[in-house]
């Protein structure tokens, strides 16, 4: 039985009074400390039992200590579905059943997950629940941010007519859902292979050897079938015979490497880089493989989290876990991780990187041997520094002069073959990955 | 941001070294065009901190929380003239059974030599009770209803010496019907007090659940209770009170079973009719109410009645 701010003033107010009142013998204060004391002592007898054996108290006592008006009282939890995206709504359905033959007035909040928002209903119901009777509860939360969540436990508490005191159960009954991270519509603002995938993988390449685009003109070669044979630019070229190239048609593997170390979290909750990039790695996700390309996943933090290329649905899905429990944590440097990751990777394959580019001396060296190595780097980098400036968290000097050195950095990044894109707060994924690619 | 020293390539004029720059920084030279922020920190953009007081700190929290209440409901509105009912009755009856003689400002006025000042005193005293009292139920005011309660209990601070003395003189003599005045004027200040709080707590529910941070089922049914709560919880507490204050006609009915001289001698006590009289029937009867929580009879009275039912 727990007291409450009124009931401990009551008996304070009771007993000084009464103390008073023997000193002055007043009887006037007496009585009313008298009456204040029959006050509470009647809603203690109506609430709970006496709590007397705080010491020595057996094991099964423990388990009385909830009162036994909410023994009888039992939950169960139902929710609309375990996997949203963010901004996504989950409905959730509490049902209560008062199993004892006594009618009781309970106060009942399920708990959720404090970023989430109670969209529809309420899930802190104050009700009459009667005798052999159930109800129930239901209402909307909307899902703001990715993550693992858990809904619960049901926290139960039933009080005096006048809340004097009170007794509280927690039934543990949890409900764990996840919430991943939001995808934009990319369309075509997109990276593609300049060279076949080697081993074709899961997935046929739909078109073997040539593709339908074309990709430029050069010299004939002996071999090259005639239905190639461009004869107007041959014509042209006094004679000289002239082939169209087409770009080829490929299933491609694409990387994507994403930064969850401590730092990628500089910024509000919802506006932060790690946030700006685990949704731009879905979204991309979701463009390869809908294209039919396989995508693999590195997300680095305090460890290195892979998962390995692979095409289809299925696929999309393990990403997206990934992604929705991408902590930031550590300050693992890029430098390891592409070390780790290059020698099982196919030459020429898009690497696209997420990261804020900051409190990492390794970037350029690991954006350069990459970029050594033939393969094709697209840094999106949502500058962290936007958020703090937003925020009001750095001033505007600090702004400038950090800004400066970012700039340099990217500049040094473009230098070495790299698309790289400064990704500001307002910026959409889709103009992001236009500019990066200078479309 | 991170601190300085974890920053990396603070120093880049190493970047610059034997190469071309190809191009220049375009988000700087962007953002150093296109900023238009100052540097000044807006209101809304910083979060609001409080810092306690020594008071809160003592309680761990507000006293008095501050809180805009929606328009009052039918069931807010009803508690608020049930309290001013209640104010009413007791001011009326600290005005009868409280006279200014005794009292801390009555000493303090005749060792002034200005007599007028300590009755003034007590009359303010109990005028900051009742109009504090109204104000505070008419605007839900927690403060002004703090300040109403403790006028209307300091009021009655004062040396009594054990004799009931009332502040008008044509009140009756008879002890019972004194006594039962008291009692009248303890459960009404004690309703006051819960039910003027019940204004705020209602009004907290009302509001909560018209903004939609909470849930009632079955309103009526809550309020019904509470209702039943308020006639019940006085009418228990005066029958309590009075247990304790007819003390001297109670022992002396169970002594005079065995002993009728020896119950009119205590029946004509001084100590049985004085406070220390009541102080024992405090004693008595809490003795039984504590030894009920003792045998833990709340909880078999709970369990019997979740069996039986």
């Amino acid at each position: 039985m727990a007291w409450s701010r009124k009931s401990a003033m009551f008996a304070s107010l009771s007993i000084a009074m009464y103390l008073l009142g023997l000193v002055l013998r007043n009887q006037q204060l007496v009585t009313v400390a008298v009456v204040l004391l029959s006050f509470l002592t009647w809603a203690a007898l109506r609430t709970a039992h006496g709590d007397v054996a705080s010491t020595g108290k057996r094991m099964e006592d423990a388990a009385m200590d909830e009162g036994v008006q909410l023994q009888s009282i039992v939950a169960m939890r139902k929710t609309s579905s375990a996997r949203v995206f963010e901004d996504g709504e989950i409905d959730v359905t509490v049902r209560i059943q008062n199993r004892s033959g006594v009618a009781k007035v309970l106060e009942l909040r399920d708990r959720v997950p404090e970023v989430m928002r109670v969209k529809k209903g309420a899930n802190y119901v104050l009700m009459e629940i009667g005798p052999k009777r159930e109800t129930e509860i239901s209402y909307t939360i909307e899902t703001p941010l990715r993550g693992f969540y858990t809904i619960g436990p049901v926290c139960i508490r039933v009080q005096d007519e006048l809340g004097l005191f009170h007794n509280e159960k927690e039934i543990l009954l949890y409900d764990d859902f996840l919430v991943f991270p939001k995808m934009e519509d990319i369309k075509d603002a997109m990276v593609k292979s300049r060279v076949p995938k080697i081993f074709t993988g899961a997935v046929n390449i739909r078109n073997p050897g040539e593709g339908s685009n074309f990709y430029n003109l050069r010299e004939y070669i002996p071999g090259d079938p005639m239905k190639k044979v461009n004869w107007k630019a041959t014509a042209r070229q006094d004679g000289k015979m002239m082939v169209n190239e087409f770009e080829r048609d490929a299933v491609s593997d694409v990387i994507l490497i994403v930064d969850s170390r401590a730092v990628s979290e500089t910024g509000p909750v919802s506006r932060n880089s790690l946030v700006y990039s685990t949704r731009a790695a879905a979204s991309l996700t979701q463009y390869f493989l809908s294209r039919r390309d396989s995508v693999g996943l590195v997300v680095y933090g305090d460890e290195i989290v892979s998962v390995d290329r692979d095409t289809g649905k299925k696929q999309l899905y393990i990403i997206l876990t990934k992604l929705a429990g991408a902590m930031a944590k550590g300050n693992t440097p890029l430098k390891i991780v592409t070390n780790r990751i290059m020698p099982h990777i196919h030459r020429g394959s898009p690497i696209i990187i997420l990261s804020p580019l900051e409190d990492d001396p390794t970037i350029i060296d690991a954006v350069r041997d990459l970029r050594a190595r033939n393969f094709e780097v697209t840094v999106l980098s949502p500058s962290s520094l936007e958020f703090e400036f937003d925020a009001r968290r750095i001033d505007r000097t600090g702004y400038e002069v950090l800004k400066t050195e970012r700039d340099i950095l990217i500049t040094e990044l473009r230098g070495l073959g790299a698309y790289v894109m400064d990704w500001e707060p307002d910026m959409l994924l889709f103009t992001a990955l236009a500019g990066a690619r200078g479309f | 941001m991170a601190e300085e020293n974890s920053k990396g390539p603070v120093d880049t004029a190493h970047l610059y070294d034997g190469k071309v720059v190809r191009s220049s920084a375009p988000s700087r030279v962007k953002a150093a065009g296109t900023l238009k922020r100052d540097t000044g920190i807006p209101d809304d953009a910083m979060p609001e901190i409080e810092i306690p007081g020594w008071i809160e700190t003592i309680f761990g929290g507000p006293v008095l929380t501050t809180r805009k209440f929606l328009p009052p409901d039918r069931m807010v509105v009803s508690l608020q003239i049930w309290s001013s009912a209640s104010l009413l009755v007791l001011t009326f009856l600290t005005f009868m059974l409280t006279p200014v003689s005794g009292t801390a400002w009555f000493t303090l006025s005749n060792i002034l030599g200005i007599g007028f000042i300590g009755l003034a005193i007590h009359w303010i005293l109990m005028l900051i009770g009742l109009i504090g009292g109204f104000f505070g139920i008419s605007q839900r005011d927690q403060r002004a209803l703090l300040a109403s309660y403790v006028a209307l209990i300091l009021v009655t601070v004062r040396f009594a010496g054990s004799k009931v003395e009332y502040g008008l003189s044509f009140l009756p003599e008879d002890e019972t019907i004194q006594k039962i005045l008291l009692i009248l004027y303890a459960v009404f200040l004690v309703m006051y007090i819960e039910i003027s709080s019940g204004i705020i707590r209602f009004s907290m529910l009302d509001t909560s659940i018209r903004t939609g941070e909470v849930y009632v089922m079955n309103v009526n049914a809550i309020t019904r209770r509470y209702t039943r709560a308020l006639s019940v919880t006085p009418a228990v507490a005066g029958f309590v009170a009075m247990l304790t204050l007819f003390i001297n006609l109670i022992i002396p009915a169970f002594v005079g079973i065995l002993d009728p001289v020896a119950a009119n001698r205590l029946r004509e006590s001084v100590e049985l009719t004085s406070v220390y009289g009541v102080a024992l029937g405090t004693i008595l009867v809490f003795i039984i109410i504590a030894s009920m929580f003792a045998i833990n009879l709340p909880l078999r009275i709970q369990q019997y009645t979740e069996r039986q039912s």
